[in-house]
């Protein structure tokens, strides 16, 4: 026994002379527990952070949100834009032995559209059939022209779950198998998720850990805390009031990337809206009482990005003919006169969260310098949620998470019958745009047309954008490799223990 | 809960109170823990009350270009996340704090010991149905009970109070049965009953005031567990409403910045902590010289 042990330890010690220290888990602290890990049907943040690792897509985005390969080497559409041809990689397997194909991509494709329950039929419905040319080059066949689809299937609708283990298989999310760098292990409900090195990944020597553990940590600033007392090493959305305390420590490090996403405040412009829903001078004048820029230095310590758009500027969609408007509370109190409604009220519903709410607090002083009378309906988060979707708010302060492409943010909120259009906005000069934008495959002339759509919701308000959150990052500085992408996605490719 | 108030008070008084009321007062007055229970109290309601004219600025104003700035000789608690002053915010929170507590306190004692009096005096199916329902809402334990009732009610202060106020009551119906069980059977209720005074008469006249002084201490102890469950309430988002100060609300904000802004959440603990104490003290004292007096009586 003795001999064995000294063995061990002597073999351990070499494999720590020689840097391969990868026997390693790499342990990520998450904000929420993902719900299902079924990528037809995963509805949150933290699940996507998950089934980078578990679920390899057809396409990725890279850092400037330009399509790349991941599981389809390339691309290119027929003459008209209704087909996308694709080429697959021929090395891949499934964590189950099955070998991935063009049969594997339509049977993926398929049963993210027929399958009950699926989150994923409306991004895919513009697929009308899907058509296996050989072994490894398969062709997606569309009714019409659709921009966003490649965009698309750099989430979770691009994600290829092994056909012969879904097949059937009701609980399928209880133990995913995919085609990822990571195979599924083990999931303790709010508590941790282990997934393991999968050792015939087609990608396997830009894997750096032998095990990923996603641990769940609500709090932000216990996340920090565990990063600093060094047992965790990498911690998922810090706050931007705790940034300072990982700049100036050495044993960590700060990873970020603007985001995508856009925190804007609705305005109900339907029959349950309030004043300012027959009123465009009044929504104006709540613009220019608004200072931006105030209110990223207060509620952030200034470290997210302004903004008036829904797109945010690292997209080449945001429109650069629009800059922010100053604050001018003169002109807006003007509107507020001209407009002749005495004492005019407005209430702002709110998630009753710690930040939304300091938005909220911020905004209301700052609405109410321009003549109006602003009260604030904090909710909790499901009765918050129920009045949104029911369109039952005067403004409500919106957090969306924005996608690579700037379609399903722009038509979801203020195309007509758009899923998130609950503010009872409809134009059919926008709804003519955003259709003709997505039909449109040309960057530039898709760019003219967002510029269009930009002119037309900046003129109409049924919203007015406030911020784009910043993905913020905190690791040990063992952890080499880290790169976020506006997704706010931690890609466990190309990561690695420090040498 | 803290006291145990299913076991009646020592031996009551019998008959109509011994000592008259000036000595009761004198005895409350001269006992320490009363003193400076008492003192607490009264220096955070004066607080509450001439908040508008301590309070050095408008507890609601922001300063954005003046956010967590520490302690100063302008701000003396510094400033919070959104640049408004910490002292004038503690200074109105003790307002949020203090209706809590007796609005929620009287609304319980209001609710709390007529129903105890019935149930202690008619008895029989009276009696079974307030205490089976009495057992059921001590069955869950009062501040679950007073955050289930907030949320159900809605956010607002006015409501906290009601949730506080409604979980607060049971411990009052079986303070105040216990007391009635134990004196209804003296000999002046059994005369005044027997000279065919009605039961309402007697209840009011006779039997009330005689039950009285346990339930006095108890509301004056309920009332440092009503301002800490308002304060839970407000830091859980389902108390007061911001902007307006609450001490629970403040915290709940603080926490975030607790190593950045230390003196955002130490004033209003500080201020949660003292007045809870003197509320305690108060209790405490008034338990020490009612109950005695009873017992020499």
């Amino acid at each position: 026994m003795t001999a064995s042990k000294l063995l061990l330890i002597s073999a351990s010690m070499l494999a720590l002379t020689m840097g391969t220290a990868s026997a390693q888990t790499l342990s990520i602290g998450l904000q929420d527990d993902p719900d299902t890990l079924d990528p037809a049907r995963g509805g949150t943040y933290s699940g996507r952070i998950v089934f980078d690792a578990l679920c390899d897509k057809l396409v990725d985005i890279d850092a400037n949100l330009d399509i790349v390969p991941q599981l389809a080497t390339e691309w290119s559409w027929n003459e008209d834009s209704t087909e996308l041809t694709m080429s697959l990689r021929d090395d891949v397997v499934f964590h189950d032995g099955t070998p991935f194909d063009a049969e594997a991509v339509r049977a993926n494709i398929e049963r993210m559209q027929t399958m009950e329950g699926s989150s994923r039929r409306s991004e895919l419905s513009p697929i009308t059939s899907v058509e296996v040319v050989d072994d490894h080059t398969v062709t997606l066949v569309l009714e019409t022209p659709f921009a966003p689809l490649l965009s698309v299937l750099t989430d979770r609708a691009g994600m290829m779950v092994s056909p012969t283990a879904a097949e059937g298989n009701e609980d399928f999310g209880a133990a995913p198998v995919c085609s990822g760098p990571y195979e599924f292990a083990e999931r303790s409900a709010r508590d941790f998720i282990r997934l393991e090195k999968f050792d015939d990944y087609w990608n396997a020597d830009e894997i750096g850990y032998e095990a990923v553990e996603y641990q769940i940590i609500p709090d932000s600033t216990v996340r920090l805390s565990r990063i600093q007392a060094g047992d965790l090493d990498v911690a998922e959305r810090i706050a931007p009031t705790d940034l300072e305390a990982i700049r100036s420590d050495e044993s960590l490090q700060l990873q970020t990337s603007p985001g995508l996403a856009v925190s804007h405040l609705f305005i109900n412009v339907g029959e349950e809206g309030g004043i300012l829903a027959d009123s465009p001078e009044l929504r104006e004048a709540v613009e220019l009482a608004i200072d931006r820029m105030a209110i990223n230095e207060v509620a952030f310590n200034g470290e997210f990005t302004p903004t008036n758009q829904m797109i945010p500027p690292s997209s080449i969609f945001n429109s650069s003919a629009h800059p922010i408007p100053e604050r001018d509370v003169a002109a807006a109190q003007a509107l507020v006169e001209a407009s002749g409604v005495e004492n005019p009220t407005i209430e702002i519903t709110y998630e009753n969260s710690l930040t939304d709410g300091r938005v909220a607090q911020i905004l209301q002083a700052m609405i109410q310098e321009a003549g109006f009378t602003v009260s604030l309906l904090p909710l909790e988060t499901s009765s918050a949620i129920e009045r949104y979707l029911a369109g039952n708010f005067e403004l409500y302060i919106g957090n969306w998470s924005g996608r690579a492409d700037p379609d399903p943010t722009l038509y979801t909120f203020f195309g007509t019958g758009g899923s998130q259009n609950l503010n009872g906005y409809s134009s059919e000069a926008l709804d003519e745009v955003l259709i003709a934008a997505r039909g449109e495959l040309d960057t530039e002339a898709r760019q003219g047309l967002y510029e269009d759509a930009a002119e037309i919701y900046l003129t109409d308000r049924p919203t007015i954008p406030l911020y784009h959150s910043t993905w913020f990052y905190g690791a040990s500085a063992d952890v080499e490799g880290i790169t976020i992408y506006p997704d706010g996605i931690f890609r466990v490719t190309g990561v690695g223990p420090a040498e | 809960m803290t006291n145990d108030t299913s076991t009646p008070a020592p031996t009551p008084l019998a008959g109509p109170r011994a000592s008259g009321r000036k000595s009761a007062l004198r005895r409350c007055l001269s006992h320490p823990s009363t003193i400076i229970g008492g003192t607490i109290v009264v220096f955070f309601v004066l607080v509450a009350v001439f908040a508008p004219l301590i309070a050095p600025f408008d507890p609601l104003a922001s300063n954005w270009g003046n956010v967590r700035q520490p302690p100063s000789a302008l701000h003396w608690f510094g400033t919070d996340d959104l640049g408004r002053d910490v002292l004038s915010r503690v200074i109105f929170g003790a307002r949020a704090s203090l209706a809590a507590g007796i609005i929620a306190v009287a609304l319980a004692i209001a609710l709390g010991v007529p129903l105890g009096l019935m149930a202690g005096y008619f008895g029989g199916l009276v009696d079974m149905v307030i205490s089976r329902l009495t057992d059921a809402l001590l069955a869950v334990p009062f501040l679950v009970l007073a955050i289930a009732l907030a949320a159900f009610l809605g956010p607002s202060l006015q409501n906290a109070m009601i949730a506080i106020g409604v979980a607060a009551m049971p411990i009052f119906i079986r303070l105040t049965r216990g007391q009635v069980l134990s004196i209804k059977n003296e000999d002046y209720v059994t005369a005044v009953r027997g000279l065919g005074v009605r039961d309402r008469a007697i209840i009011v006249s006779h039997i009330l005031p005689n039950v009285l002084a346990p339930i006095v201490v108890q509301g004056t102890i309920t009332m440092a567990v009503a301002v800490l469950a308002e304060a839970s309430l407000a830091f859980l988002g389902l108390g007061q409403m911001p902007p307006a100060p609450s001490w629970g609300s403040m915290l709940d904000i603080a926490r975030q910045f607790l190593t950045q802004a230390p003196w955002m959440a130490v004033w209003p603990g500080v201020a949660i902590i003292a007045i809870v104490l003197g509320f305690n003290l108060l209790g405490d004292g008034l338990n020490d010289t009612l109950t005695p007096q009873q017992e020499d009586g």
